[in-house]
């Protein structure tokens, strides 16, 4: 019987080494281990036989029987690691096709440029301000010590609605806009951004284009504040390298007015094409506020001061990022549009 | 204004400047020089004679010379300038001489023949073309026989030593336009001397003539006779002089005129005394009818116009143009003179008006000296006397109706500083003021008044004063500082953020945002659809009627979006605009969404059309993103010949429309020639300004909720939302319901579909008990029975 029992086993071995599966060796299983198994059965003659026996006869088919299963388990194991290498080699993918598309579109570059620069004057405590794009003549122009009959206000260069009305030529009206509205009192701190309309047209001119415009008035306002703040916001735009510079200018709402250059950031102030080889490029106009247009606009020029500054906002971006003609703003060719869809 | 420091060196010291200094100099103190001209350069020049001209031995065009250059004695030269002849008198660049475009001269070997320098043409000096005749273009300059050999100031020799500034003179130094001011600012920008000449040139007898003005536009009118004047060709200095300032040189009558306006800055006009009617000169603004101008074209004038006249006939239109009738020609024996003062926006109405301006109105319109006609007048007569023999000089006549008020601005020190930032002492802004002639009384140790001299128009006020001592000596002393101000707090309005939001969401959806222009055209402007039918605005001088109405609705541009793309071979488009819409009635933003073609899921391996529910979804998330719940708008039908009848919606908020979305109408995209266009277009302000609660939790149920699936035969005419409310409205614990499949087909007939709907039941306080959920399941079914539906089984 022992010798039947190793038969067994060694048969049992031998078939679970084969077994191709996890159903062949469930087979195995009950074959071998089964109740009714022939390698069980011999546990029914165990009543028969006197302790000793018993005990040495339970061992053997004990460590048999254990031994068998070990060895189903172990096959199942492999069987298992086999089926995971196959099933993993099965469902390698070329992972060099596309993924699906969660890419951003792009903000359009005027307002990408909007954005950033109103995000720097925010930080430094400017509240964001937009006026009516359709602008009374009083705004436009009056308000901002441009009286009637100013050469400046001639039919030419501005889009005119009637006798009242026109296109506003300037974002400049805000300004005079927010300063009624606080009734002779500051302090102001506010930029505006926004679509600006002349009778202009050409490669480096739009009869639409934008400006941003910025005016602070408070108390002991100095020409001085000024330069700081432009060389503030010009580091943040163009580089922590960027030098300014400022040469008198006239602007009717500002005296003295100045435009400001930034040290060129192609050649670093060497001279190249971009700067004309000057070394400098032309970049805002500024001013401290025309004492007509504070007292005009309800403020008392003994007790506070401003100054003023606007910046092309298609210049901004043609500078920045090298754009050769003023038109591509407004064509929106996809082509160009998408380029700007990083931050 | 360009301006020849040759000329301006007779009125103002500039030994010892050099061109740089000059041009940075003025730049920053407001008068940018834009651009600098050398009529002519060159280092190492020398004139010399051609002694000896032999063929080139291997060469059919090329000369070999011998030049006498003087004290640096005879070179051999090639030359290939047809023009070579023994004797000859030509300019020599020598060995290392620099000429224009980098060009330098160095000894060589011109095919085995040695060549020590070059023979030169004017061109080659960097002389402009345009000055230039034919001859000497196509060879080497011929000097006079009497060029005196081995002379090396040749540039001047030639008068060609000169160099142009071409200055931007800002729009309130109308004063600058004069070279005597010109020279007064150079002069105190650099402490240098400054002579201005003064003539007095008296009466030989007094005047039959009277002068007087009928209008306020002309408040003054300087006039004097002068007799016996010969009309003949300009000295070529003064041709010289005007040439450089870009006039053309017609007599000396005529060029004596213009070089006194460049001079003093004052415009002023010659009348043939023999060709004006009567003794009197009178001017008007009563005039109208025909004036033939010294163009030869006629002008029709009307009141308001500023004609000088003999009492009946114009004689000239005002600062603009004199009358051909009474024009100096060659036999011009005596002139009447005039400077008079004419105001600027009537000479700019009267000017734009006619479309004809000159050299004068355009002076009259920026702006002239207030008050230096006496000067003026003698300087006339002056020159009329040394250059056209003038002999008799009959005594002036000032006709002067303006009111004499002297400029006084009040101003201190310590104002300058503070607004400049600046720690000047008073010493140091007085030599400003003394430099710049302006006269300064002092009240006490800081406040002072100033009067600035009368052609400076420009100072009115104090802060007028800070500018000259800012551009003068503050510009370097300035530093940059910060302003001490209060705190404020920097930021966005609500309507301002929620609009960067709904961007930033659009961009992160994939789409493209675009800018398009706030003018169109009419018919864009009237063919498509548009939230609102105001009137709109109408801009009177557009300059092309492709640009001539503010548009009341983005469509019209996002079409032209789609079209231009499509015609460079973009067809799958999703864009987006938002805009300020300004009519005569109403100012709101709004926003345009265009999708068309399709969607890329995954490269090109998987994409998708875009459908009605592209668009739908966008203007849910939308609504979504800014907190409008269902139940605050409604979605109808939409009827409008621009869309889809079948696949479009409006939006409406109470009773106002404020938005449509869906597919455009296929007739209009065939005109269009577009492909399937979905529009969603949002009054974005009114969706802005919706109030919405509050953002607050809401409890969640600890209970498990229970979900059931029902499949409904539904005609077709039962919306998906009509059973969805009806669901939703049955009992508090259907606390959910939507649709997950939707069938149609042959299968089920042909007016029918199959819904399946799953409905989710929940509690907060207990399990449901299936009971209870079948007691609401039967009011559920009556309901499907009221909207025609059966249940399937």
């Amino acid at each position: 019987m022992i010798k039947r029992i190793q038969e067994i086993a060694q048969e049992a071995e031998q078939k679970i080494a084969e077994a191709k599966d996890n159903e062949e060796l469930s087979k195995l299983q009950i074959l071998y281990l089964a109740k009714k198994s022939e390698l069980m059965s011999f546990m029914a003659k165990m009543k028969d036989m006197n302790q000793e026996e018993r005990a040495s006869f339970g061992e053997v088919m004990n460590s048999v029987k254990n031994k068998i299963q070990t060895k189903i388990d172990e096959k199942r194991k492999v069987l298992k690691d086999l089926a995971m290498e196959h099933r993993l080699k099965k469902e390698a993918m070329d992972i060099t096709l596309p993924g699906e598309n969660y890419e951003r579109g792009a903000k359009h570059l005027f307002q990408k440029v909007v954005d950033e620069v109103s995000d720097i004057f925010i930080g430094m405590g400017y509240q964001i301000e937009e006026g009516p794009e359709v602008e009374l003549d009083h705004f436009n122009f009056e308000l901002l010590n441009v009286p009637k009959d100013h050469p400046a206000r001639d039919m030419q260069d501005s889009f005119y609605i009637d006798e009242t009305h026109l296109m506003r030529s300037q974002t400049s009206p805000v300004q005079a806009r927010v300063m009624l509205s606080k009734n002779g009192v500051g302090p102001i701190k506010i930029i505006s951004p926004g679509k600006t309309f002349r009778r202009d047209e050409d490669a480096t001119h739009s009869h639409q284009f934008g400006q941003i415009e910025g005016l602070v008035v408070d108390e002991n306002v100095r020409m001085s504040d000024l330069l700081g703040t432009l060389e503030l916001f010009v580091k943040k735009m163009f580089g922590e390298k960027r030098k300014i510079r400022m040469r008198p200018s006239y602007f009717p709402f500002t005296e003295p007015s100045v435009e400001v250059d930034i040290s060129c950031f192609e050649c670093g102030g060497k001279g190249c094409s971009l700067c004309k080889h000057s070394g400098w490029i032309e970049i805002l106009g500024a001013g401290m506020v025309h004492p007509n247009v504070l007292k005009m606009c309800g403020f008392d020029t003994k007790k506070y001061q401003g100054f003023a500054f606007g910046v092309g906002i298609e210049r901004v971006a043609m500078l920045r990022y090298g754009i050769d003609d003023i038109r591509r703003f407004y064509t929106n060719d996809m082509r160009f549009n998408k380029q700007f869809h990083r931050e | 204004m360009i301006i020849s420091l040759n000329v301006l060196s007779q009125y103002v010291d500039l030994k010892n400047l050099s061109v740089e200094e000059i041009q940075n100099k003025l730049t920053f103190s407001g008068l940018e020089v834009e651009g600098v001209e050398f009529l002519a350069s060159g280092t190492n020049l020398v004139i010399g004679q051609i002694l000896e001209v032999k063929e080139h031995p291997n060469s059919d065009h090329l000369h070999v010379l011998k030049v006498d250059e003087g004290s640096f004695g005879i070179h051999q030269i090639v030359c290939g300038a047809s023009n070579v002849k023994v004797g000859l008198k030509v300019i020599v660049a020598r060995e290392g001489a620099k000429l224009p475009n980098n060009v330098v001269i160095k000894k060589s070997v011109i095919r085995n023949v040695e060549s020590d320098g070059m023979c030169c043409s004017l061109l080659e000096l960097g002389v402009n073309k345009a000055l230039l005749n034919e001859k000497q273009c196509a060879g080497i300059e011929e000097l006079e026989n009497d060029a005196p050999v081995g002379e090396t100031e040749v540039l001047k020799y030639l008068g060609l030593d000169d160099v142009l500034l071409d200055i931007n003179v800002l729009a309130n130094r109308s004063d600058i336009l004069s070279i005597y001011s010109l020279a007064k600012e150079v002069g105190a920008l650099f402490h240098r001397k400054v002579s201005i000449p003064s003539y007095t040139i008296p009466s030989d007898k007094k005047t039959d003539f009277s002068v007087s003005s009928l209008t306020n536009g002309c408040p003054q009118f300087a006039f004097r006779v002068i007799k016996n004047i010969r009309v003949k060709e300009s000295p070529e200095w003064l041709k010289r002089v005007l040439r450089s300032e870009g006039i053309r040189s017609l007599n000396n009558v005529v060029d004596i005129g213009n070089y006194v306006m460049l001079l003093t800055g004052r415009p002023v006009h010659m009348y043939d005394l023999d060709k004006i009617g009567g003794k009197q000169i009178v001017v008007k603004d009563d005039y109208k009818g025909p004036f033939v101008a010294l163009d030869e074209k006629t002008y029709d004038l009307i009141p308001s116009d500023l004609v000088v006249s003999d009492g009946k006939n114009p004689l000239c239109l005002g600062g603009i143009m004199g009358s051909l009738s009474c024009a100096v020609d060659e036999n011009t024996k005596n002139v009447g003179i005039e400077c008079a003062t004419f105001l600027s926006h009537l000479i700019r109405h009267t000017s734009s008006r006619l479309g004809l301006s000159s050299d004068s109105s355009a002076r009259f319109v920026k702006g002239i000296h207030p008050c230096n006609e006496k000067e003026v007048i003698h300087l006339l007569s002056y020159l009329l006397k040394e250059l056209a023999e003038g002999k008799e000089f009959e005594e002036p006549i000032y006709y002067d109706a303006r009111k004499k008020e002297e400029v006084v601005i009040p101003c201190s020190y310590s104002y300058i500083n503070e607004r400049l930032g600046t720690a000047f002492n008073k010493e140091e802004m007085k030599e400003v003021f003394d430099a710049f002639e302006i006269r300064i009384e002092e009240k006490d140790e800081d406040q002072f008044l100033a009067y600035p001299p009368k052609q400076r128009i420009d100072l009115r006020c104090d802060a007028d004063l800070s500018e000259e001592i800012f551009r003068t000596i503050g510009l370097e002393k300035i530093h940059a500082t910060l302003p001490i101000s209060q705190i404020t707090l920097g930021g966005q309005k609500d309507h301002q953020k929620k609009k960067r939001i709904l961007r930033e969401y659009l961009v992160d959806k994939g789409l493209v945002e675009i800018l398009t222009y706030t003018l169109i055209s009419n018919a864009e402007d009237q063919k498509y659809f548009t939230l609102n039918r105001d009137e709109p605005w109408k801009v009177l001088n557009p300059m092309t009627v492709d640009h001539q109405v503010v548009r009341r609705g983005l469509l019209a541009s996002v079409l032209n979006v789609l079209r231009y793309n499509k015609a460079h071979q973009m067809e799958d488009l999703a864009i987006f605009e938002t805009s300020l819409i300004e009519t005569k009635a109403s100012s709101y933003d709004e926003l345009c969404i265009a999708l068309s073609g399709k969607k890329y899921l995954r490269g090109n391996l998987e994409t998708k059309k875009y459908d009605y529910y592209s668009i739908a979804g966008l203007l849910y998330g939308i609504l979504d993103l800014f907190g409008i719940k269902e139940g605050r708008y409604r979605l109808e039908k939409l009827t409008d010949p621009s869309f889809h009848p079948g696949r479009s919606v409006q939006i409406l908020l109470g009773e106002e429309c404020i938005g449509v979305c869906g597919q455009l109408h296929p007739r209009l995209l065939e005109e269009e020639d577009l492909s399937e266009v979905y529009i969603l277009d949002l009054n974005l302000s009114a969706l802005m300004n919706v109030r919405i609660s509050p953002l607050k939790m809401s409890a969640i149920s600890k209970y498990p909720s229970i979900y059931r699936d029902y499949a409904l035969v539904a005609k077709k005419n039962v919306s998906g939302k009509m059973l969805l409310d009806g669901i939703k409205k049955i009992s508090p614990l259907v606390t959910d319901a939507s649709i997950f499949d939707i069938y149609e087909g042959e299968n089920i007939g042909p007016d029918v579909r199959s819904i399946a709907i799953r409905v989710t039941y929940s509690c907060f306080e207990k399990t449901l008990k299936d009971e209870e959920i079948n007691v609401v399941e039967e009011k559920m079914f009556k309901i499907f029975e009221t909207l025609g539906c059966t249940l399937r089984k």
